[in-house]
């Protein structure tokens, strides 16, 4: 019995913050850093593809493209890094907007075909505009100023850089727990009826669009100056299928389920790069495999799923079999 | 938990050697943590395996073995160390691991990075960290031009290398015209750019020049134009690279431009890319290498080396890498620290003597190794008398010719 309270939300969300807290003690501070940058992008992706019901293979051109701006912006006004974050953050509220007002009607691969063709697009301008983006070469030494603090060493970057990923996550957190949020997901499960009830799903969907961008702009702008270069890496599609596999690997509408995805993939990318294995793709690939095939909602839906079933054991009377809210996909 | 349960080893491991450099290891303090470490960050997955790879590892072991067996008891240290990562072409990797090279694994020298971007991001690292980086297998002029700094060097070959020199030797050949096709991003603008200028300055001239998609798998638009442009070129640059170079010589053959009298250059080339085409997919081609593992005894001796140790032949990449390695390391012992700036100081103006270049000098305006270049030409199957023997010099393109001027933008 006070295991099972235990487990409750709020002793699950300490642990959370705990860990957020000591990680860089742990683990090699820039990897943390990078853990936590695509822990709020996959929590981004996660709010359209668990919640909204669509699929975006496009969300390099926020990711990337705020990367792009929040470069630009530190490197040629030398303001503070969190402006030229939050303004890495809007630039990709702003592009959201024509994007997903053009592809919110399609459903399904529809819709992931037209997102990835828009960030292809993006890609494109990024590759051309040599003069602004430094084309290949990328953009590179982008400084991280903050009121002359010397944040150079990434162990203290990263708890500079912590309260904006902790703040996205709280947004998505809140959206999804919001009235908006509900409305979301009664046009994920049913968009004919919850077009039937008065709500005009094509503008909720552009919203959670708009909001999923800015938040993986904000990921995207704190990874950047994190690194100090904006690179043609972070908009191609390759950084698209990244997130959506994070999410897969964590757990389709979870939230969370997209941080443990996360960690999982940018320690298994930081473990392969010294292991001296070659081929690095057949074995994250493999990885992915066994986790779908093993683990059907996600590293963190399962174990969700198994927490429910012994509380439910602990308990006099069975509970009907509800369908719960929030669950996967 | 597993997750928590890997990291408090890593952090544990970590722990535990900081504890042991603090200790005893204090002493002369001439070599840090009492041995040299080498670090080959390279691509051990991707399109640069092959030219670069897990081989170039084995080159600069064959550096240490070489430095070791000259030296002897008179070696600074006995305790030199390299290790491999992989970047896997994406620059975030290559910056995350620098660091750690760096500040973990107690690296004193970062060697190789191909991939302009990633090779740019290790030398911002570099930069910060006040540790060197030799850079071997990266394009890019701005690695010693507006991004040069004072830890960072280019060894080896870069973009103006490459144009400049195929398109000053055609052209003085007598190969006057010529339409250049070359794929549209950094590294392509880069060479299209100093084709033209070397071109025209050899008094040749560019009828067109054509930008093609990257990446591309059909060039047929560009290639069927070729032999109907006015005046008619003799020679058609291709300034691809990797797979659309590829492409491209196979397109170009199909379409027999050769026998049209259409000839191929080609910006950029490696002795594996022959070796997956074949040579006679490339015969008569010409490009410029810059070093050769049958031009002569003493570049055969290393190679049969390497070819004992990896079972294959080097590309100038691996042998670029092994000299780096051993420069480094000489001047380590030069010095008698492995501190770098005084590294740095042993570097600069250094000439080089070793199997890789005779003629090499490390300028000291901007950190780049100026050598001799050699156009080389394909040679046909039936001129082929072992595996991996595909390449003839035809001429030799001197050090102080082969590289550019050093940018006054590099302010080291």
């Amino acid at each position: 019995m006070i295991l099972s309270k235990l487990a409750g939300r709020p002793f699950l969300l300490a642990i959370g913050l705990l860990v957020a807290l000591i990680l860089p003690w742990f683990v090699y501070p820039p990897v943390a850093m990078d853990i936590l940058c695509w822990a709020l992008f996959a929590a981004a992706v996660d709010l359209l593809l668990g919640f909204t019901g669509l699929l975006s293979f496009g969300h390099a051109a926020f990711w990337g493209g705020s990367a792009y701006v929040t470069g630009l912006i530190a490197l040629h006004s030398g303001l503070p890094f969190p402006v030229a974050v939050l303004g890495g953050a809007l630039f990709a509220a702003v592009l959201a907007v024509p994007i997903g007002f053009l592809s919110v009607r399609l459903r399904g691969i529809y819709f992931a075909m037209v997102t990835l063709a828009f960030a292809q697009m993006v890609y494109f301008i990024a590759n051309q505009w040599r003069d602004v983006t430094g084309g290949e070469n990328g953009l590179q030494g982008i400084p991280k100023e903050l009121f002359g603090l010397d944040l150079s060493d990434p162990f203290f970057f990263y708890y500079a850089g912590l309260p904006f990923i902790l703040a996205g996550l709280l947004v998505a957190w809140r959206i999804v727990r919001s009235p908006f949020g509900r409305v979301l997901m009664s046009i994920r499960d049913n968009p004919a009826r919850a077009r039937a009830l008065g709500y005009s799903i094509d503008r909720y969907k552009l919203l959670a669009f708009v909001l999923s961008a800015a938040l993986s702009g904000l990921a995207g702008g704190v990874f950047t100056i994190g690194h100090g270069f904006a690179s043609l890496q972070g908009v191609y599609w390759t950084t698209s299928g990244q997130a959506v596999m994070m999410v897969v690997l964590g757990g389709i509408g979870t939230l969370w389920g997209g941080t443990i995805g996360a960690a999982l993939v940018v320690q298994l990318h930081d473990y392969l790069a010294t292991a001296g294995f070659e081929e690095t793709g057949i074995i994250t690939g493999t990885i992915f495999i066994l986790v779908v095939l093993l683990f059907r909602r996600g590293v963190w839906g399962t174990a969700r799923d198994l927490i429910a079933a012994r509380q439910a054991r602990g308990r006099p009377a069975p509970e009907p079999d509800q369908p719960k809210i929030g669950a996967t996909v | 938990m597993r997750l928590l349960g890997r990291s408090a080893a890593v952090a544990a491991a970590g722990a535990l050697l900081a504890g042991c450099a603090g200790g005893p290891g204090g002493g002369g303090g001439a070599i840090s943590d009492d041995k040299v470490v080498l670090a080959v960050l390279t691509d051990q997955s991707g399109v640069y395996a092959d030219l670069s790879g897990k081989n170039a590892v084995e080159a600069v072991k064959m550096a240490v073995a070489d430095f070791k067996a000259k030296y002897g008891d008179k070696a600074v240290t006995e305790n030199i160390e390299v290790i491999g990562a992989d970047h896997q072409n994406k620059p975030e990797v290559a910056n995350s691991k620098a660091q750690e090279l760096y500040d973990r694994q107690q690296a004193d020298l970062i060697l190789d990075v191909p991939t302009s971007s990633a090779a740019l991001a290790v030398a911002n690292v570099a930069k910060t960290k006040k540790k060197i980086f030799i850079d071997v297998g990266a394009a890019t002029t701005e690695l010693t031009g507006k991004q040069c700094n004072k830890y960072t060097f280019h060894y080896g070959y870069n973009s103006y290398m490459l144009a400049h020199g195929t398109g000053t030797a055609l052209t003085k050949d007598g190969a006057k015209n010529w339409y250049l096709v070359y794929p549209d991003y950094a590294f392509g603008q880069d060479m299209e750019k100093t084709f033209q200028a070397s071109i025209e300055a050899a008094g040749g001239k560019v009828v067109k020049s054509d930008p093609t998609p990257f990446p591309n798998d059909n060039f047929s638009t560009f290639l069927l134009k070729a032999p109907d442009l006015d005046p008619k070129p003799q020679v058609l640059g291709a300034l691809q690279a990797g797979g659309d170079l590829v492409n491209l010589v196979k397109q170009y053959n199909e379409y027999k431009l050769r026998d049209k009298g259409v000839n191929l250059a080609v910006g950029l080339m490696f002795l594996t890319d022959i070796h997956s085409l074949g040579p006679d997919a490339m015969a008569g081609t010409r490009f410029t290498d810059f070093w050769y593992w049958n031009a002569d005894e003493n570049n055969r001796a290393w190679a049969d080396k390497f070819h004992a140790k990896t079972g294959t032949r080097p590309t100038a990449v691996h042998a670029a890498d092994y000299s780096a390695a051993l420069q480094y390391l000489e001047a380590v012992q030069r010095g008698g620290t492995d501190k770098a700036d005084d590294v740095v100081a042993q570097l600069e103006g250094h000439k080089v003597d070793d199997i890789f270049t005779a003629t090499g000098t490390i300028r000291a305006e901007d950190h780049l190794l100026t050598h001799d270049a050699y156009l080389a030409e394909v040679k046909p199957s039936s001129e082929v008398k072992e595996p991996w023997d595909y390449e003839k010099i035809v001429s030799t393109i001197p050090a102080a010719e082969a590289f550019q001027q050093p940018d006054p933008a590099c302010k080291l």
